[in-house]
């Protein structure tokens, strides 16, 4: 009985905003996925991250998050022609970047001294076509639809790192990872590294799959990180999770 | 080299076709003439006497102030209308129009629209002149009967019998030249350059050159004026933002469209707005990189009119881009994703500078990457 309304309700809307002003999110194209050879792709259930979505890695601190989306972003450096870093912080150093050999021609950081500043930022270069966008904290909700809609219409692989997203933030991601340290990794009585689970927390691109085992290793020594680099230590582990959030 | 000399009345005659028949003479009065119609001439009147003379010479002479921004107009009108029939025209005021029809296809063809544009322009039949160069040309066309072709393939057997008086020298130095006996251009010729030179400084060595054919002077090409600009004036008042970056999306796209006619790009973009009270309100930027295409117009433009606050109706929206440039078109990095939008993203970037200063937008570049300093690392 519902279903009557609402199809004439989305007759009526279609009617008059036109044929696009609304799309039932069965008919909307799958989201094309961005390889970017880490375990992450393998979460994502479509083989890389979505272009054109939200991708956040969350966690607390030390849980190897930040390492990760250095990998992301010195991969993206190197096949795309314009990576962003959304410097919310000040606290970027390019030089971190280093052991994983980026390609620092295509690197531009953008020093959002105010989240303001960040969010505008952000939806503009979503919007003009740049290539990757890591942002590194958060931006204003009402900067999130901009986002959403000029990175949905360039393409744009957008990666947020942060540590507990706020509501609106969470709600605008397509795929999350939420990243634990299980372990510290010593070897000869040094810390090298660590162990932690990554878990899909949300997935709007395609069923949530699960979890897995990362071991990060922190460049040390003459052996840069990018040779240790985040690699699967278990893939037997993989196993499927209830799922946590729907396809909206 | 083929040049071609198209010769008419003087810019400033040609503003009153009316008294044309008449002998006209323009200048200000305690001034020099500037320009005469050919009917004044037989009474003695030659330009840069003072017009008071003029006067005595001529009293049944039509005398009119000279007007140099009409003038200037017409010769642009005049330039932009022969622009396409050869890649190199220079007017002057007056009222010679040089082509270089070297290397054009059909340059009967050209000669022959040239004509016309210029009869259309002026209003009389322009004399013609086909030459080796501007000067032997000029001196063609002035022999030629109006809307006749007077063609000169060997300048120098063609200017030997003229008079020593169509050098461009001064009254002194002519009446030097006379006391040397020399009385024709082919007598000019056959003296060396450094011969006068010594004797006229290098204006001789120039008659010289002149004299024999050799050209020595070459035409200042037009160029299109470097300005474009598009607006809109609205039936009603408009008060709504979005109707209001609805045409300027538009005027974007108009605007764009014509840029990429002309292979150009703008550096400073210009937007004015008129209010309902006959005030108007502007904004002014430059950019680092030539915008071309309607997204990076609008881009710029769009956001100024998002956060304008006009402080009455508005009657009509002005978008002007007063320095037009090379685009600039770059090779794209086909290997590297999302390239294609390089210009756009560097557009984004700037107006972020724009708004937000400079410092908000880094790209580093290694310096000293092993300095134990971090400020030191990165350029």
């Amino acid at each position: 009985m519902q279903e009557m309304p609402l199809d004439g309700a989305i007759n009526s809307i279609r009617v008059r905003f036109g044929s696009q002003a609304l799309t039932r999110a069965a008919e909307l194209p799958p989201p094309q996925p961005w390889p970017s050879r880490t375990p992450i792709d393998r979460l994502t259930g479509i083989g890389g991250l979505p272009r054109g979505r939200l991708t956040l890695l969350t966690g607390s601190g030390t849980c190897g998050k930040s390492t990760l989306a250095l990998l992301l972003l010195a991969g993206a450096t190197r096949e795309f022609a314009h990576a962003m870093v959304i410097d919310t912080n000040s606290g970027f150093d390019p030089w971190t970047l280093l052991p994983f050999y980026p390609e620092l021609s295509a690197l531009t950081v953008v020093r959002a001294p105010a989240p303001e500043i960040a969010g505008e930022a952000t939806a503009t270069l979503a919007k003009a076509g740049a290539g990757f966008i890591l942002l590194m904290g958060e931006i204003p909700e009402h900067w999130l639809g901009p986002l959403e809609s000029g990175a949905n219409r360039s393409g744009t692989v957008m990666v947020g790192v942060i540590d507990a997203p706020g509501r609106a933030f969470a709600h605008a991601s397509s795929f999350s990872v939420g990243l634990s340290r299980t372990d510290w990794i010593w070897e000869r009585g040094q810390l090298v590294g660590l162990r932690a689970s990554a878990r899909c927390v949300k997935n709007r691109v395609a069923p949530p799959l699960g979890e897995t085992e990362l071991e990060i290793r922190y460049p040390l020594g003459a052996k840069p990180l990018f040779d240790h680099q985040v690699h699967l230590t278990d893939v037997s582990s993989l196993k499927e999770l209830e799922c946590v959030s729907a396809v909206v | 080299m083929r040049i071609c000399c198209g010769l008419t009345n003087h810019l400033e005659l040609a503003r009153r076709p009316d008294l044309y028949g008449n002998p006209v003479v323009v200048g200000h009065w305690e001034e020099h003439v500037v320009a005469l119609s050919e009917e004044a001439m037989p009474f003695g009147v030659t330009p840069g006497m003072a017009l008071r003379q003029a006067e005595h010479l001529c009293p049944q002479a039509t005398f009119l102030p000279p007007d140099p921004e009409a003038a200037a107009h017409l010769r642009e009108l005049i330039s932009s209308a022969l622009y396409d029939l050869a890649p190199t025209v220079e007017v002057r005021l007056e009222g010679i129009a040089w082509l270089d029809v070297s290397g054009v296809p059909k340059p009967g063809e050209s000669i022959r629209e040239a004509r016309r544009r210029l009869k259309t322009a002026i209003g009389r039949e322009p004399r013609l002149g086909l030459a080796p160069g501007p000067f032997s040309a000029r001196l063609a066309a002035a022999r030629a009967r109006p809307g006749r072709l007077v063609q000169v393939d060997k300048a120098r057997a063609f200017l030997a019998p003229l008079s020593l008086h169509e050098l461009p020298l001064d009254a002194e130095q002519l009446e030097r030249l006379d006391l040397l006996g020399l009385r024709t251009l082919g007598a000019v010729a056959a003296m060396g350059p450094r011969e006068l030179e010594s004797q006229l400084g290098r204006a001789g060595r120039h008659a010289v050159l002149l004299a024999r054919g050799l050209e020595p002077d070459e035409l200042t090409p037009w160029r299109p004026p470097l300005f474009t600009s598009a607006h809109r004036q609205f039936e009603s008042t408009v008060e709504d933002r979005e109707a209001l970056l609805f045409v300027a999306r538009a005027l974007c796209s108009d605007l764009a469209e014509e840029l990429g006619l002309r292979g150009a790009g703008a550096k400073n973009i210009r937007v004015r707005l008129f209010f309902e009270d006959g005030s108007q309100e502007r904004r002014n930027s430059f950019v680092r990189h030539p915008l071309s295409s309607a997204a990076e117009l609008f881009g710029l433009i769009g956001s100024w009119i998002k956060e304008w606050q006009p402080h009455a109706p508005i009657t009509e929206l002005w978008i002007e881009l007063p320095v037009l440039e090379s685009a600039g078109r770059r090779q794209l990095r086909l290997w590297a994703g999302g390239d294609g939008n390089g210009e756009e993203v560097a557009a984004a970037l700037e107006r972020l500078q724009e708004r937000h200063g400079d410092e908000v937008v880094y790209m580093p570049r290694p310096h000293l990457l092993s300095s134990p300093l971090p400020s030191q690392r990165f350029a």
